[in-house]
């Protein structure tokens, strides 16, 4: 299912923010740049396909900078 | 010559006529440095009643969120093959249908870049590849996308959906489990690969009753197929069987969970109530050739089965009794959709939509996503739906409830 491009505003509130914490949830990130949820998936998606952000798996799924978050301790 | 690893304790496990995934590593091992250290590893474990892995951290390649499960032990001075040991997953053709030649290229690949260990199947159904290095991924991944391969789910995404054989080898399926499978994974691309709900997501697919890809126990949404008419039967191979030394009555009728068959020794006919009928595959699978399904054939969803994690296990709770299913699947599709919105916008961080269920009400769904209630829906049947207490039942136990006088302990 083909979504369009994500909004290049949007993608650059996602990096800016997550320039503030460590890691977020895709929806606390919407949340906190009001923005709709689906509009920062879309950004997140692409945003790591550029391989400036990444996932990262700690009990649940959080997305970060690229290399902010290393292995665990 | 360096000296043998010995092991003990898992050798125990090699024990007895069955297969033994230590042997399995053993021979691994002969080739794999990281194999090896993993029997060390896994012994260390047994000596110690204690698991040695940390899990967590990167999980995909580049654009992707899921397919990688990070692991690192917590011994890398003592085993340093297994500093780094990630898991991979491979996204699983529908049915798990497979060449030897498609075999032969996973296990070549994964031979070169990881440690040649795989699990066929994890429990999701992905074809489970473990242990490589960090900087082996993205090399992995690109050859297995230039084989044809993808990878599954991990983390808070769609995971892989599974189906079972279905049509390909089922006369029980009563839709294409198959070829809905395939569907749904080329639909749902963004939602497999890119984690961005509460926690994990699972559909699982079976053709009938039968449920052979336990759906019912293990999905968020289990498909399961049936019939809206009644089941046929066919009264001269009733009387085959029967003639045949089958006890009807105590291996078919006795066996119906609603008692809804009627087997007439005299006449040797076999009846049925068809409004009474649960659609469980019992007698069909006992009495193949005498009974058959109905010919109006769909599915049932279920929601909200999962394992113990925010609460208990939960089994699936039917949601829509009967829903024909035939490509492009609009209608499930849309359905789909509106639970998946309304799960992720009012579920916590991971709780299942099961869970979420069982948080907020069965009727507070069904409202969200426009499902009118009907009643298949209900979850068990009550128990005591009357309880009358004679007056003098009330004032003895007013009596005893009443606290005591001044004075009195």
């Amino acid at each position: 299912m083909d979504k369009g491009p994500a909004n290049p505003e949007i993608k650059e509130k996602v990096l800016q923010y997550l320039d503030t914490v460590e890691k977020a949830k895709s929806k606390d990130i919407a949340k906190a740049i009001g923005e709709e949820k689906g509009a920062v998936d879309l950004a997140v998606k692409e945003l790591s396909m550029e391989d400036k952000v990444e996932y990262l798996y700690i009990t649940t799924t959080f997305v970060a900078l690229k290399g902010k978050v290393g292995a665990p301790a | 010559m360096e000296e043998e690893r010995k092991t003990p304790r898992l050798d125990e496990l090699e024990r007895g006529p069955w297969p033994s995934f230590v042997t399995e590593i053993k021979r691994a091992a002969v080739k794999s440095e990281a194999a090896d250290d993993l029997l060390g590893l896994l012994e260390k474990s047994y000596e110690d009643k204690v698991g040695h892995w940390k899990h967590g951290g990167i999980v995909g390649v580049k654009g992707y969120g899921g397919g990688v499960i990070g692991r690192y032990t917590d011994m890398p001075e003592e085993f340093p093959h297994l500093r780094e040991f990630h898991t991979m997953r491979l996204n699983q053709p529908s049915g798990w249908f497979y060449t030897s030649e498609a075999l032969r290229k996973i296990c070549d690949i994964w031979e070169k870049h990881g440690s040649g260990l795989t699990n066929f199947h994890g429990s999701t159904g992905d074809v489970i590849l473990l242990g490589t290095t960090t900087s082996e991924l993205q090399p992995t991944f690109d050859e297995f996308s230039d084989a044809g391969f993808d990878l599954g789910g991990s983390g808070s995404d769609l995971r892989s959906p599974s189906c079972c054989v279905g049509p390909g080898r089922c006369e029980f399926a009563c839709y294409d489990t198959l070829d809905m499978c395939f569907d749904l994974t080329n639909e749902y691309q963004d939602e497999l690969h890119r984690p961005m709900w509460p926690y994990k997501f699972k559909i699982k697919m079976s053709g009938c009753a039968n449920d052979c890809v336990a759906a019912i126990a293990r999905a968020d949404l289990s498909v399961i197929g049936t019939w809206r008419d009644c089941i046929r039967i066919d009264q001269d191979e009733v009387k085959a069987y029967a003639a045949g030394g089958l006890d009807i009555q105590t291996a078919v009728c006795d066996k119906c969970p609603t008692r809804a068959l009627h087997f007439n020794a005299r006449s040797g006919e076999l009846s049925v109530d068809g409004e009474d009928c649960s659609r469980c595959m019992h007698c069909v699978n006992v009495m193949t050739k005498a009974i058959r399904q109905g010919r109006e054939k769909g599915a049932t969803l279920l929601i909200g089965a999962k394992s113990t994690i925010v609460k208990s296990a939960f089994l699936s709770w039917v949601v829509v009794p009967f829903m024909k299913l035939e490509s492009p699947y609009t209608e499930f599709k849309e359905l789909l959709s509106r639970i998946w919105d309304w799960w992720d916008e009012n579920g916590k961080t991971r709780e299942r939509i099961g869970e979420l269920i069982y948080r907020v009400g069965m009727g507070e769904f069904l409202r969200a996503v426009g499902l009118p209630p009907v009643p298949q829906m209900v979850f068990r049947p009550r128990a005591n739906p009357y309880v009358f207490w004679p007056e003098d039942e009330i004032v003895k136990q007013e009596q005893q409830a009443a606290p005591p006088e001044s004075g009195q302990e």
